[in-house]
């Protein structure tokens, strides 16, 4: 046995530039005609090859094996390289038919020169599990799990390290998912193509993805096939250039944008994209909306097409150009819906811009919303409408001195409104109210919206039930939360005793009420508190009350009340007439505490205080009853399943 | 023996402490609260299967957590990061609300981990449950 010890670091330093401690050892068994070469250590920064065994047999193949490679922190053991051709001169190394045991269907080729050091390594891919490349990735990326890929990759440099990237690869089937299972796809089926070049330390890349079929989740976005995407840029250390890409998304439409994304801070430094007629539902529920938090916008729908062009730089939009054509919006659950919607839009940033938006109709809570053409003052996050007219059924609500604007993070909006002449009957229909007769009109002196709550300034003012409604110092804070908390108070007055109990079906009453409800709080739309009391209005007006109202007053007083009128004479009246009607009510923590015309004497007292012929008087006996059992029977009520019974 | 005296001050101060939040009540009853309690509740039907396969699990400050995304198929994954950020603004609602309730805000910290340790006790064998930093199987 011959043994020599010689050092390569010349060359191999050139080949890998990096500390490489290589203590090589030649076996030369003479019988076997075998060359051997045995090299100790080669180490260098993310790579090291520990016990590198070369045989050379006399058939001009070659056999090299690793004992323990790691390629950025990833261990390989028993690395086995067969090349059926292996030649090494003065002038280069090379191996032709090439196969690696841990990699079955990938034939290698590779070739380096001494003199210039240049190197290529090419691989071809036929059928090669996906799963076996995953120890050649860095653990912190989306690993292959399953799949399998074909086609070729060619990766060639100098000793200034890689200089090209050639790569043309088919995944059939292919899934691959990171540790935390929010970046992952299953069966994916499609073409990747790369190509790129380095010059001194800029690259210069195309590439093309074509994906035909399977499902990709990147959080918050799922996708599945369908998608083409073909791009060209350039990268240098801290920038990655897409200086143009074409991406055609499944029934949205083809964008082209380019962008410069800054690698170092992570952020997009520029941006612009372009689309023509792209249909809005589709690309907003795929692309925008998982990106949105929970709120309107989120739960919402888009409908239409639109032409989209935006511009982004110095981490901010410039400018937003929005064609739309039939475009609409609507909420899921039914509360808002705009539609029809067309308007050119030419937002900029640092430039005043006039929009008219037209739209064809659309809906609030259930009550139809008619067209109209609204002309918006747009000055960069600031948004303004002078005056609006929105059409709600035979009415409208004309609105004033409109602002929506973006500051301190929130989004800020107020507006003053009247509303004119609508049905109530037709505007509690749509609302899915009971019918209510009369007409609806008031006025809205200032709402407005902080980021956090709603408040009215002055006295929001609704005539219903031929009376005024006045509601003060309303505060809806938190409105689009859990539980939106709504303080403030309500004063009514002459309302229209018979126009209400019509509505309501509660057994006639005719005269008026003045109603007053202090400290109301609602929490989550149920009364948490408030101060409520009826008393009837002052002046002159028929006072009369019926059989079945009397009786559905007691009712509400509990089971039994009613049963005394049934066995008195008062029975054969259908009508009666009254003096008072008085009702309170304090409610705290779900108790009601009741009180009358007065406050009585005793436990007992007046609801309907008697006057005229035959007069009545209805005596309350509880004061206090629980708000949820108040609640249950006056729906009972309500609903007329308490029939007066008149023998 | 001053140190003496401040040592029995603060054990003084901190059973006061303890003394005055265990009078906090935590089934106290407002509408938020119910409110935020049917909102979880009506939740709690898409989860349960989630706390069952092991992708969700109870975390040790009151919350959940996704745990294993890959026991979620790919189109629901985002469903249920979703679900998860929906139930955690909840309870942290409901902490919040509970500690008002009983006019103490300042109480949310131990209302919360008083819920916390609930939850887990409370949680079905084969949940997951984070415990000393790291998930154990019920």
């Amino acid at each position: 046995m011959l043994r020599a010890v010689t050092h390569f670091q010349k060359q191999l330093g050139r080949c890998i530039q990096a500390a490489l401690y290589a203590l090589l050892s030649l076996s030369f068994t003479a019988g076997a005609a075998e060359f051997s070469l045995n090299i100790a250590d080669i180490v260098a920064p993310d790579f090291s090859a520990r016990g590198i065994t070369l045989t050379l047999p006399e058939d001009g193949s070659a056999d090299l094996r690793i004992a323990e490679l790691h390629v950025q922190q990833r261990g390989l053991r028993n690395v086995s390289l067969h090349c059926a051709s292996f030649a090494l001169s003065t002038a280069s190394l090379s191996c032709h038919g090439g196969s690696l045991a841990q990699l079955p269907g990938m034939a290698l080729e590779f070739d380096y020169r001494f003199a210039t050091a240049s190197w290529q390594v090419s691989a071809k891919l036929r059928n090669v599990p996906g799963k076996q490349l995953a120890i050649f990735l860095p653990a912190t990326m989306p690993l292959p799990t399953q799949g399998k890929l074909s086609g070729m990759l060619r990766i060639s440099g100098e000793a200034s390290g890689v200089a090209a990237v050639d790569a043309d690869i088919q995944m059939a089937e292919v899934g691959f998912s990171d540790a935390s299972g929010l970046h992952a796809a299953e069966k994916l089926r499609g073409t990747v193509k790369l190509a790129a070049a380095r010059k001194g330390a800029l690259w210069n890349w195309q590439g093309n993805i074509a994906w035909q079929s399977g499902e990709l989740f990147w959080q918050p976005l799922y996708l599945r096939g369908d998608h083409r995407i073909s791009a060209s840029g350039s990268l240098d250390g801290a920038r990655l250039k897409v200086e143009q890409a074409i991406v055609d998304l499944p029934e949205a439409g083809r964008v082209q944008f380019a962008t410069l994304w800054d690698m170092k801070q992570g952020a997009l430094a520029e941006c612009t994209a372009h689309g023509d007629n792209l249909a809005l539902d589709k690309l907003f529920s795929d692309y925008i909306k998982p990106f949105l938090d929970k709120g309107a916008l989120a739960e919402s729908h888009l409908y239409g097409r639109a032409d989209v062009d935006w511009r982004y730089r110095n981490g901010a939009t410039q400018s937003l150009r929005l064609a739309l054509r039939d475009a609409g919006i609507a909420d899921v659950e039914q509360r808002f819906a705009l539609l029809g919607v067309n308007s050119e839009i030419d937002w900029q940033a640092a430039a005043p811009r006039t929009a008219n938006i037209i739209f064809a109709g659309g809906a609030l809570l259930g009550v139809p919303l008619g067209s109209g053409q609204w002309t918006v003052e747009m000055r960069g996050m600031d948004f303004g409408v002078a005056q609006g007219v929105l059409p709600v059924l035979d009415g409208r609500l004309e609105l004033r001195d409109f602002r929506l604007h973006h500051k301190e993070a929130a989004w800020r909006w107020e507006f003053a409104a009247s509303l004119s002449q609508i049905s109530m009957e037709q505007f509690s229909q749509a609302a899915g109210w009971p019918k209510m007769l009369g007409t609806l009109a008031g006025s809205i002196p200032r709402v407005s919206y902080d980021g956090g709550a709603i408040n009215v300034d002055g006295a929001l003012l609704f005539n219903v039930f031929d009376g005024t409604v006045a509601a003060t110092q309303l505060k809806l804070a938190d409105p689009f939360g859990r539980a939106p908390h709504l303080s403030g108070n309500l004063t009514m007055r002459e309302l229209d005793l018979d126009l209400l109990t019509r509505t309501f079906s509660f057994g006639n009453m005719q005269g008026r009420i003045d109603v007053d409800v202090n400290n109301l709080e609602l929490q989550g739309w149920q009364p948490a508190r408030f101060d409520a009391r009826l008393s009837s209005s002052a002046g002159n007006y028929p006072r009369k009350i019926s059989q079945k109202a009397v009786q559905n007053i007691s009712a509400l007083g509990g089971a039994g009340a009613a049963a005394a009128i049934q066995r008195s004479y008062l029975r054969f009246f259908e009508n009666f007439g009254y003096d008072r009607i008085g009702w309170s009510c304090k409610l705290r923590n779900g108790v009601c505490a009741m009180g009358g015309v007065d406050n009585g004497n005793g436990g007992a007292y007046a609801i309907v205080k008697g006057g005229g012929i035959p007069a009545i008087t209805v005596m309350g006996y509880n004061r206090s009853v629980s708000w949820d059992e108040l609640v249950t029977r006056l729906k009972r009520v309500t609903q007329g399943n308490m029939q007066a019974v008149v023998k | 023996m001053n140190a003496m005296l401040k040592f029995i001050v603060a054990i003084v101060a901190l059973t006061a402490a303890l003394n005055v939040f265990a009078a906090a009540d935590l089934e106290v009853n407002t509408p938020g609260v119910n409110a935020i309690k049917q909102s979880m509740q009506a939740r709690h039907a898409q989860l349960a299967g989630h706390y069952t396969s092991g992708a969700v699990g109870l975390t040790a400050d009151g919350l959940i957590a996704l745990r294993d995304a890959g026991a979620v198929p790919l189109a629901q994954r985002q469903a249920v990061n979703a679900l998860v950020a929906a139930e955690n603004n909840d309870r942290n609602a409901l902490y919040a609300e509970i500690a008002n309730a009983n006019n103490h805000p300042e109480w949310q910290a131990e209302i919360r981990s008083t819920f916390a340790q609930r939850w887990i006790q409370r949680a079905q064998p084969g949940w997951w449950v984070q415990s000393g930093g790291g998930w154990v199987r019920k």
